[in-house]
C-alpha cells in the first residue's frame, strides 16, 4: 500500500507539488491524469527518488516504510519501479547485460539467489516474447537507436523482470502507435496482480481503454483535484482540462 | 603511427577516462613519409568525464610529407550524466555498479579486441579503480 500525505516538492526554487494526497492499495491500478505542468511527472520522479526534486513537506510510505528515507536503488529493492517517459541511452552496454546486472543486483539485495546465465537467458526470452521483443534488440546497446515503441517495450520488459510491488508508468503511451500501445498495455495487464499496485500517468483516455484503472485522479496545480472511477477519464476526454486550469481544447 | 609505404592505412581508437581531479591528455603522432602515397589514417579520440573537476585534452600531431595522405581525426568528450546514473539506480544498481557499467560500455570498442581473460580482468579493474569516484 502506497500512502502519500500532504506532499510538497520543489525543483530549484519552483514548488511543483503543493500538498498532494493519494492512497493506492495493493492490487489496484490508479490512473493519474491532468494538464501539462500539473506535476504528474514530478510525482513519478519523487516516488523514484530523483535528486533534483526536493521534498519540503509531507510523507510517502510504502508498505509502512518511509520511502523518502531511501535512496533510489534502495527503493528499487523495496519494489518501486518507474517506467520512464524518456528512457536513457547507455552506449556500449548491451541491453541484455544491463538487464542481468539490474535483476541480479536487486535479487542480491533482496537475499534471493542470483540467476545463472542460462536461466536468465531463458527467462528473458520468455518475457521478451510476450512483449514481441526481438532477441536481436537485446544485443543492441541499451536504448541507443531504439524506436519509441522499442524503448517503451523495453521498460515494460524491465518491469516484468524486476517484479516490483509498485509500478509507476510515466506517460508510457506517449510516442506509441496503436499496435505498440496494445502490446505495451497487454504487457502491463499481464503484470496486474493482487500484490501489485500500479500508478498509470497519462494525458489521454485512450491508454485507459486498454489498462482499465480502478480509480482515476485528476491533478491540477500540484494537488489531486478530483478522484473518481474510470468514467471520470471519459468525461475528461469530452470536456478537456479547462476546469482544472489547463488550456481549453476544442473537441 | 608512421606510414612508410604506398596505400597503407591505419586506425587509432583512444578511450580516455578522467575521474576526480584528474586530467587526461591524448597525444598522438600520425605521419606519412615522402613515399607513402595514398596513406590513410582514421583517429578517434573519445574522452569520458566523471565528476566536474576533471578534464580531457586532445593534442593530435599530424605530419604529412606526401600530399596525397588522408588523415582524419575525430574527438568527442562526454560525461556520465545524472540522468543516466539515476536510470541505473532506479533499476537497483548501486552507484558504483552503475558507473562501472557505463564506463565499461564506453571502452567496449577497445576491450572487445582483447583476449577473453584480459577483457574480463580489465573490466573488473575499471570497476575497482573507479570505486568512490562519484559523489
Amino acid at each position: 500500500m502506497l500512502e502519500i500525505k500532504n506532499l510538497h516538492a520543489k525543483i530549484e526554487d519552483r514548488e511543483i507539488l503543493k500538498g498532494l494526497d493519494l492512497t493506492l492499495p495493493a492490487g489496484e491500478v490508479h490512473a493519474i491524469m491532468g494538464p501539462n505542468g500539473s506535476g504528474k511527472s514530478t510525482l513519478a520522479y519523487v516516488l523514484a527518488g530523483k535528486e533534483d526534486y526536493e521534498v519540503t513537506d509531507g510523507s510517502i510510505t510504502w508498505n509502512g516504510e518511509d520511502l523518502l528515507a531511501m535512496d533510489p536503488s534502495e527503493r528499487a529493492v523495496a519494489g518501486v519501479f518507474l517506467a520512464f517517459q524518456y528512457p536513457m541511452e547507455i552506449p556500449g552496454v548491451a541491453t541484455m547485460t544491463f538487464l542481468r546486472s539490474a535483476v541480479n543486483a536487486v535479487r542480491k539485495a533482496r537475499d534471493e539467489e542470483e540467476y545463472s546465465t542460462p536461466d536468465f537467458l531463458r527467462l528473458v526470452k520468455e518475457k521478451a516474447k510476450e512483449l514481441q521483443i526481438d532477441v536481436e534488440m537485446l544485443r543492441r546497446p541499451l536504448n541507443v537507436g531504439f524506436s519509441g515503441g522499442e524503448k517503451k517495450r523495453n521498460e515494460i520488459l524491465q518491469m516484468a523482470l524486476l517484479e516490483p510491488g509498485l509500478c509507476v508508468l510515466d506517460e508510457t503511451d506517449s510516442g506509441l502507435d496503436i499496435d505498440a500501445l496494445r502490446i505495451v498495455a497487454d504487457g502491463v495487464n499481464a503484470l496486474r496482480s493482487k500484490e501489485r499496485a500500479m500508478l498509470v500517468i497519462t494525458h489521454y483516455q485512450r491508454l485507459l481503454n486498454y489498462i482499465v484503472p480502478d480509480k482515476v485522479h485528476v491533478m491540477s496545480d500540484g494537488r489531486v483535484a478530483r478522484s473518481g472511477g474510470p468514467e471520470l477519464a471519459l468525461e475528461l476526454e469530452k470536456s478537456g482540462y479547462a476546469e482544472f486550469g489547463g488550456e481549453a481544447t476544442a473537441a | 603511427m608512421i606510414h612508410l609505404g604506398r596505400d597503407t592505412s591505419s586506425r587509432i581508437i583512444s578511450k580516455g577516462i578522467a575521474a576526480g581531479h584528474s586530467n587526461n591528455t591524448y597525444r598522438g603522432l600520425v605521419s606519412a613519409h615522402r613515399k607513402a602515397t595514398n596513406a590513410r589514417n582514421f583517429t578517434c579520440c573519445d574522452s569520458l568525464l566523471i565528476g566536474d573537476k576533471c578534464g580531457a585534452h586532445t593534442v593530435p600531431y599530424i605530419e604529412a610529407k606526401n600530399a596525397s595522405a588522408t588523415f582524419e581525426h575525430e574527438a568527442t568528450t562526454s560525461k556520465i550524466s545524472d540522468d543516466q546514473l539515476f536510470y541505473c539506480l532506479s533499476r537497483g544498481l548501486s552507484e558504483e555498479e552503475a558507473v562501472a557499467l557505463i564506463v565499461n560500455g564506453f571502452v567496449r570498442d577497445v576491450l572487445q579486441h582483447l583476449p577473453m581473460e584480459f577483457m574480463a580482468e580489465t573490466q573488473k579493474l575499471i570497476g575497482i579503480s573507479l570505486e568512490g569516484s562519484v559523489g
